[in-house]
């Protein structure tokens, strides 16, 4: 599912929280602070040291969930899930679902199976901030 | 003394007094991950950090068949890029008062922070981010066995004093 403009600029500019997790179910998280949004890839360049310490998780579990980082964790509650690939410099996620986190009745709520234009309806009716004041 | 130390206590407090937004993880049995942003969060004893469960949904069924969760800083990172994780789970209050996980007892744990908003009301939240109503139905509680780093150069370093 392609994210929506607000979705690509909060993450885009202020990098994201990503979990993995081993077969056994113990997570591991990495945090970047920029990513690149293409469609519906969210592509998210690797230290060496990042790239270590989630190879394992990711060669046996591709699963993975990924939010917002900074003030973007509150300001632009989305969580994104989907299925990995790892080369040494780089992570490539394909997104395959799409979650409102924001606090109140509509926590949970998932927008990627509402369809593109909905979930940038949803997006355009809750918040004005369609990106960053700062970083 | 426990794993936290006065430093990482003095952060994980609530936001409006200088505290900080934290993503919560938790992985279901069959190993996909979920995180979700939190700011009712606060530490607990010496071991122990604890996040209001207001609007957890996929986290309590991930606890309920994987007890495990970590915790990310989120805002602000500036010098803390911390992971903390351990045994997880919710502290309900359904809960007998006597019920006991590890050396936390439910009833002590609920009469502090079983009413998050009237202990510390989310004043600060501005309006077009804050939910209409807060409807508390327990705690979230993470043992703290192991904390990291999350900073590029340094992911996954053992954090010791609040140094990787």
């Amino acid at each position: 599912m392609e994210l929506t403009n607000r979705m690509n600029s909060w993450i885009s500019t202020l990098g994201v929280h990503i979990a993995t997790s081993a077969k056994n179910g113990y997570p591991r998280i990495i945090v970047t602070d920029t990513v690149e949004v293409k469609g519906e890839h969210i592509i998210v360049p690797l230290t060496d040291a990042q790239f270590e310490f989630i190879k394992g998780n990711i060669a046996e579990n591709p699963q993975v969930a990924v939010a917002p980082g900074q003030i973007g964790s509150i300001r632009a509650p989305y969580q994104f899930k989907g299925n990995a690939s790892l080369s040494p410099n780089k992570l490539e996620i394909l997104v395959n679902e799409i979650y409102c986190t924001k606090p109140g009745y509509e926590a949970g709520i998932r927008l990627d199976t509402i369809g593109f234009d909905a979930m940038a309806e949803f997006d355009e009716s809750r918040w004005t901030d369609l990106a960053p004041v700062n970083k | 003394m426990g794993i936290l130390t006065d430093e990482i206590k003095g952060f994980i407090k609530v936001i409006g007094k200088g505290g900080a937004v934290v993503h919560l993880t938790t992985v279901s049995k069959d190993g996909k991950p979920n995180i979700v942003a939190e700011r009712f969060v606060a530490t607990y004893k010496e071991d122990y950090i604890i996040i209001a469960d207001m609007f957890a949904q996929k986290t309590k069924v991930n606890l309920n068949e994987n007890p495990v969760g970590s915790i990310s800083v989120a805002y602000p990172v500036s010098e803390h890029p911390w992971v903390f994780s351990g045994p997880a789970t919710i502290i309900s209050h359904a809960s007998p008062t006597d019920f006991k996980w590890y050396d936390v007892s439910a009833g002590e744990l609920l009469d502090e922070w079983g009413d998050w908003a009237a202990k510390e009301p989310p004043d600060e939240v501005p309006p077009d981010i804050a939910p209409p109503k807060l409807a508390q139905r327990g705690l979230i509680i993470v043992k703290v066995e192991n904390i990291y780093s999350f900073d590029a150069e340094k992911a996954g370093q053992k954090v010791e004093g609040g140094r990787a």
